[in-house]
């Protein structure tokens, strides 16, 4: 897998991959964070991952030929460890109240609302990092059949535990935001506690299913807001 | 021995928030860091006041702000040059203020820079929430103080600090229209004529400004297609699928999807933060 590796500014630097989003790149990015962190750990603030980069925010300046042919040693030997196989179950209201555009977007796809519910519901997706608001996760995994563009005009107040579809992402806001993607249900579930020093309860590489939810069901779950449970 | 009173606020516009050096660590949870705008303003104060250098201070980005302190205690105003008065006197802002029981200080029209830090003695005592007392929507109960709000400090004996020090903050800095840059992650993917556009360009700061980033008037011509969502950070500047650059402050999210053309000094933050609307810039590219 080539890796590219890019400096950015004397404290900032970027590893990049030219290939598509999938499993095995998620687990060659965990891999080399993991190795890079025995061997640099000391000098790094900070990383952050994105879909295809991985950040390195560093503690003091080193010069760029160090971690490049650090990747040229290292790259063909990581010890790539299978991703996780823990799933979490997110229950999902889906309904015309609690997702306002389930019905046009059905009707966008020429399919029921039944039908959309069921592919959104089907597979299982990916956790590849938190970005966008506090607990929001990146998800891999939307059927090609349920992508979508986004909205042109964002809403301005999209509502908190909103499961939503943008381009070829699927997501739920943890808290109520700004957001231009289209809004299928609602989860009763919490996603982010500031209160705690762990404040999500899931991980890159772990997988979520949404389960469907009644409106009884809801209600009764909002009242007592809770963590999901693992499958 | 230490007692806690609070500052009253009577009159608040928005954007007043409390700050320190920001949530570190968080990151990977999708926590932004938030912290102090503009940090040297902000470090200049606390050094003053001889405080922590985390210290919770009071952020202010607009004029008409007035409160009353409970007990005495020492104060100090950095970042913009704004006309304040004590009791309806007006006052130097120079070093550190001793403030009585009682006192009223009043802050109207900003002269220079946009926003205003008033530091006290030991810092406000508010609560911190993932190692942090800066405010943010989300993470901590409030994100803007309000009119009526209460805000905790520890009382002190002004008489007790030196406060002849003249030492005042040098705000002409906020007059700089260059605002320092490296190339960001996808500048190789613009075309030499938007590179051209950015290196010789003056920028005019639009209204579009808050906490998160602030937007510039002219318009790059972008033909870049849609990226997957990468690492940002406060100072990367996003080219949006409009044109237009947004260059990201301290409160910015920890990812987007826009490209990343190029990302601010440290120092340049501070001073982008203290620009008003119908300012210029232009960006003076650094070495890496």
């Amino acid at each position: 897998m080539n890796t590219y590796y890019q400096s950015i500014t004397p404290l900032l630097g970027e590893f990049s991959w030219d290939q598509p989003i999938s499993d095995e790149l998620l687990q060659f990015q965990l891999a080399l964070a993991k190795q890079f962190k025995i061997d640099f750990g000391k000098d790094v603030q900070e990383m952050r991952m994105g879909f295809k980069t991985l950040s390195i925010l560093w503690n003091k300046e080193i010069p760029w030929m160090e971690i490049q042919s650090w990747i040229n040693g290292i790259a063909d030997r990581l010890e790539l460890l299978p991703l996780d196989q823990k799933c979490w179950e997110i229950p999902v209201c889906y309904s015309a109240s609690k997702g306002k555009d389930l019905k046009n977007l059905a009707a966008r796809k020429n399919m029921s609302m039944e039908e959309l519910v069921s592919l959104h519901s089907s597979p299982s997706y990916r956790i590849h990092f938190f970005g966008f608001l506090p607990g929001f996760m990146y998800l891999n995994g939307l059927p090609e059949a349920l992508h979508t563009p986004r909205k042109s005009v964002p809403e301005l107040n999209v509502p908190a535990g909103s499961v939503a579809i943008g381009a070829n992402q699927t997501g739920i806001y943890p808290s109520a935001s700004p957001g231009g993607w289209h809004l299928i249900g609602t989860s009763p579930s919490v996603f982010f506690d500031p209160n705690s020093n762990s404040p999500v309860w899931a991980k890159p590489g772990e997988l979520i299913l949404f389960n469907p939810i009644t409106e009884k069901e809801f209600d009764l779950l909002i009242r007592h807001p809770q963590i999901p449970n693992l499958k | 021995m230490k007692s806690i009173s609070n500052l009253k606020v009577v009159k608040t516009s928005p954007g007043t928030s409390i700050q320190d050096l920001g949530r570190n660590g968080f990151s990977e949870f999708g926590v932004p860091y938030s912290g102090a705008l503009d940090k040297r303003a902000f470090n200049w104060a606390n050094h003053l006041l001889r405080n922590q250098e985390n210290a919770a201070m009071l952020e202010i980005m607009q004029p008409g702000f007035k409160a009353v302190f409970e007990t005495p205690a020492l104060i100090c105003i950095a970042g913009a040059k704004a006309s304040c008065t004590l009791n309806q006197i007006p006052i130097h802002t120079h070093g550190l203020i001793r403030i009585q029981a009682n006192d009223v200080l009043e802050i109207g029209a900003f002269e220079q820079g946009s926003i205003l830090y008033l530091g006290i003695k030991n810092g406000f005592q508010t609560e911190k929430i993932l190692d942090s007392g800066s405010w943010y929507p989300g993470i901590t109960p409030k994100f803007m103080v309000q009119k009526g709000d209460t805000l905790p400090y520890t009382s002190v004996d002004p008489t007790f600090f030196e406060s002849n020090s003249s030492a005042r903050w040098n705000s002409d800095l906020y007059d700089s229209e260059l605002i320092e840059v490296y190339p960001g992650s996808d500048w190789g993917l613009l075309d030499l004529e938007a590179q051209g556009a950015i290196f010789e360009k003056r920028f005019t700061l639009s209204s579009l400004k808050n906490r998160m980033a602030v937007q510039l008037e002219e318009l790059i011509p972008n033909s870049i297609a849609e990226l997957p969502t990468a690492p940002v950070f406060p100072g990367t500047v996003q080219l949006t699928s409009g044109g237009k650059l947004l260059i990201l402050l301290r409160d910015a999210q920890v990812t987007g999807g826009y490209p990343r053309i190029l990302q601010l000094s440290e120092s340049a933050i501070s001073l982008i933060s203290q620009k008003k609307p119908l300012q210029k810039i232009r960006f003076t590219f650094l070495k890496n």
